[in-house]
């Protein structure tokens, strides 16, 4: 089936190991939880996150994990688009779009743009650097470590407050008026920062063809 | 209602992957595809917060929401770099840049 | 006009001036430089345009001298903000003035640059001004993107490149960091308001100890790597290598001095009441940070590397007057360290300056390169001896001055033992600076013949050098406004 399609070879074998995964994390885990969910033991909305949680830790293990790059890529929209899950989940509608838009549209595409540009290969495999251990050791004792200090407080009594979406834009632009402008000008300076390392390329050939000519 | 302690152990966890990608990984595009999995976890940080913890719930939104803002600029600010030092050097790994000590 | 909660809101725009003439003349700037043939203005009419708005805009900051109060709850002005408002522009002005040649001939995109300096100056204005923490993040964030772009302007460099990416990854980690640490201080406080987090950290925090002291640690961490602080500088002296020269100086000028502003802000301010739990860790890095940073200093053979260094090792010292902040003695403390700030500003500048003019006749960065200067510019060397005189602590020279009433303030808050570390590490400072001083006096130079600097160059180390000694004589006048500044931070 893939043959006839215009596809990379590796697209084929992305989807593949993708339907794989998903088939071998998520669909215990859902069977597991749905499980749950009929016996009472948990709520409809714990079940969404635990899967919610599942995707998101899954696909980040995947995004560090992966050698090939462009699976570690697509991994992330996994995460992301979990995340995007777990902001619905505290009430927060209008971050859990802007998430997916944002990441889904911008960000991931563009680093597949430059994961592509800068892996000329068919099937763009990095190695790693030496210290993985020693990363891995210092990332668990991290993670232990904040999770202990996130069990050991008390965090005062849960009171869910929602924002409802109108009044979002309506306060953003009057509570928040500054950090919408220190914004404006932050992305002003990352637009002339992209500008210009991307214009650096005719500058810089310039010089080479005169190398290549003399 | 789910305990909060949930989502801010999600958080902790993905902050962790995200800070071991930083430090195992080589190339640069993939290092910065780890430090969004850390902003990912700041963003859930700030939005679990706000729900629960905030009565206003206002500023831990906008806080979230600048914080996604600003991981966008930062990548497309880096992947301009990156690009750069690939068109100069041929390589997008960090330790193959070494021209300077590391 | 009010918000949801009730308070009033003071909108009244006129009140960021001096930011909004800069912004507008950043984008005059990239508007002349990208029409320059249309228009047919030259490459000085870049500078000259800068440095009109940034006089436009230090007016418009004396005009706003006496308005008092905040705007919308998030940026706070008062005598801190004014003070260094005035210092950020004065400093972009002295480096646009200083190192025109220099950007001309060795930056890769001119009207970008300045408009980057521009908008950068507005960034750190705002780290000292905010009284938000999101306020902060952002304009933290601004002053850090446009360091990273600038660090990336080097022509025909091939150490820019490299340098840049270097910096924005392990800035971004960085950010990360202080974000989470921001995060779980606003899970503590319940708020991001500065007073309101001051205010319940007064009140006790007896169910969330761990995860603020866990925040603590990553926000002293996130600000140690912006400042540069041992164990995270690692990254600073390959950014201030692959630079060009006027970035490298803006990294050890305003960037710096920037990242102490928010630093006092926010351990002066809302994070007073937790000052047991930080205090240990600034004076950790302190130490660790004055005696890596003069010791590694020693080793090194480029100029620009042994200047990270050597403000590596001031930032050292300004950390351990932070350490020493208390209810009761803190506004001396911090005002010691606005003098300090000073002092190692002007200073900085001067041996920057004079390293930029001596790298436009001579194209040269390393150590070496500087024998024989007291024949061929005794002028240059005398600047530049005076300079690191004065970065070494010596008498009559602004940094003597500054340094004394540092390490005064901080001895006065019981700290003895942190002042005879950084006692001891400045007089090993003394060492590094004495091999350059006596590269240029006591060799002969290897291209013989005498230059002079350029007019421009006169002008502002003529003008700094007068700073220099003029606070080292009489420093009472700065030391009155810094304490005036240092006032106005307190909540108590």
């Amino acid at each position: 089936m893939f043959d006839r399609l215009p596809l990379p070879s590796q697209f084929d074998r992305t989807i593949v190991a993708g339907g794989t995964v998903v088939a071998l994390v998520a669909l215990p885990v859902v069977l597991v939880l749905l499980a749950l969910l009929f016996a009472d033991q948990i709520s409809a909305a714990e079940m969404v996150f635990f899967l919610a949680a599942t995707v998101i830790l899954a696909g980040a293990l995947g995004s560090v994990l992966l050698p090939n790059v462009v699976h570690a890529a697509l991994s992330l929209v996994a995460t992301l688009l979990g995340v995007a899950g777990i902001y619905l989940l505290l009430l927060t509608e209008f971050i859990a779009l802007v998430q997916v838009l944002v990441y889904g549209g911008g960000v991931v595409i563009l680093l597949l743009f430059a994961l592509m540009l800068t892996n000329v290969a068919d099937d763009p495999v990095v190695s790693d650097g030496s210290q993985k251990p020693f990363a891995m050791i210092v990332a668990a004792i991290m993670g232990s470590l904040f999770i202990a200090v996130m069990l050991d407080a008390q965090w005062g009594n849960p009171a869910a407050t929602l924002v409802p979406f109108s009044e979002f834009g309506a306060r953003i632009f009057r509570d928040f008026s500054i950090p919408v402008i220190v914004v404006a000008i932050l992305l002003d300076i990352a637009l002339t920062g992209a500008f210009v390392n991307a214009r650096t390329a005719e500058e810089a050939s310039e010089p080479r063809t005169e190398e290549a000519a003399a | 209602m789910i305990p909060i302690e949930n989502f801010l152990i999600l958080s902790a966890l993905l902050f962790a992957i995200g800070f071991y990608g930083v430090m195992a990984r080589r190339s640069a595009i993939l290092i910065l595809m780890s430090v969004e999995l850390m902003l990912a976890a700041v963003a859930i940080n700030f939005i679990a917060f706000a729900t629960y913890l905030d009565a206003d719930a206002f500023s831990g939104l906008v806080f979230a929401l600048f914080v996604i803002t600003v991981a966008a600029a930062e990548v497309g600010l880096a992947l301009g770099i990156v690009l750069r030092l690939y068109r100069e050097r041929r390589t997008a790994n960090v330790d193959e840049a070494d021209s300077l000590k590391w | 006009m009010t918000d949801v909660l009730g308070n009033t809101l003071n909108l009244q725009y006129e009140l960021l001036l001096p930011e909004i003439i800069l912004a507008i003349t950043a984008v005059v700037v990239l508007t002349l430089d990208a029409f320059k043939k249309e228009l047919r203005v030259g490459y000085n009419s870049l500078p000259f345009v800068s440095v009109l708005g940034l006089v436009g805009a230090a007016v418009a900051t004396l005009l706003l001298l006496d308005n008092r109060g905040n705007f919308a709850l998030l940026i706070e002005l008062d005598d801190f903000t004014t003070f260094f408002r005035l210092l950020f522009i004065g400093t972009a002005a002295v480096l646009i003035i200083g190192s025109y040649e220099y950007i001309e001939r060795h930056v890769s995109h001119v009207g970008e640059f300045f408009a980057l300096i521009l908008l950068s100056t507005v960034g750190a204005i705002y780290m000292a001004a905010a009284r938000d923490l999101l306020t902060a993040y952002l304009a933290v964030e601004v002053l850090s993107f446009s360091l990273y772009v600038a660090v990336s302007l080097a022509k025909n460099d091939p150490r820019s490149g490299e340098a840049a990416l270097k910096y924005v990854l392990l800035g971004g980690v960085a950010s990360a960091m202080l974000l989470y640490g921001l995060s779980l201080l606003y899970g503590v406080a319940g708020s991001t308001q500065y007073a309101e987090i001051s205010e319940a950290l007064a009140a006790g925090t007896g169910d969330v100890t761990l995860p603020l002291l866990l925040g603590l640690v990553l926000i002293v961490g996130g600000l140690g790597f912006k400042a540069a602080a041992v164990p995270f500088h690692n990254y600073a002296p390959d950014a201030y290598e692959g630079a060009p020269l006027p970035v490298t100086m803006y990294l050890s000028a305003t960037s710096k001095a920037a990242t102490f502003a928010l630093i006092l802000r926010w351990f002066a301010g809302p994070l007073l009441p937790a000052v047991d739990d930080w205090a240990w860790m600034l004076a950790a890095i302190a130490v660790a940070t004055m005696v890596i940073g003069n010791l590694v200093a020693l080793q090194q053979h480029n100029i620009k590397r042994l200047l990270a260094y050597s403000s590596i090792s001031q930032v050292g010292y300004m950390l351990m007057a932070v350490t020493a902040l208390a209810p009761d003695t803190g506004v001396a403390t911090s005002g010691a360290v606005l003098v300090h700030m000073v002092g190692y500003l002007v200073t900085n500048l001067v041996v920057f300056v004079g390293v930029i003019h001596f790298y436009n006749k001579t194209g040269k960065e390393e150590i070496s390169d500087f024998r024989g200067l007291a024949q061929t510019n005794p002028y240059l060397a005398l600047t530049l001896t005076a300079g690191l005189f004065s970065l070494a602590g010596m008498p009559l020279l602004a940094g003597f001055f500054t340094k004394f009433i540092l390490f005064q303030a901080v001895a006065s808050a019981d700290y003895l033992w942190l002042v005879i570390v950084g006692v001891v590490a400045s007089t090993v400072s003394l060492y590094y600076y004495l091999q350059v001083i006596k590269q240029m006096y006591l060799y002969e130079p290897l291209v013989p013949g005498r230059w002079r600097l350029s007019a421009t160059g006169y002008l502002t180390t003529g003008v700094l050098f007068f700073f220099m000694v003029a606070i080292g004589i009489w420093g009472a006048p700065l030391y009155e406004v810094a304490d005036a500044a240092a006032g106005a931070i307190f909540f108590v």
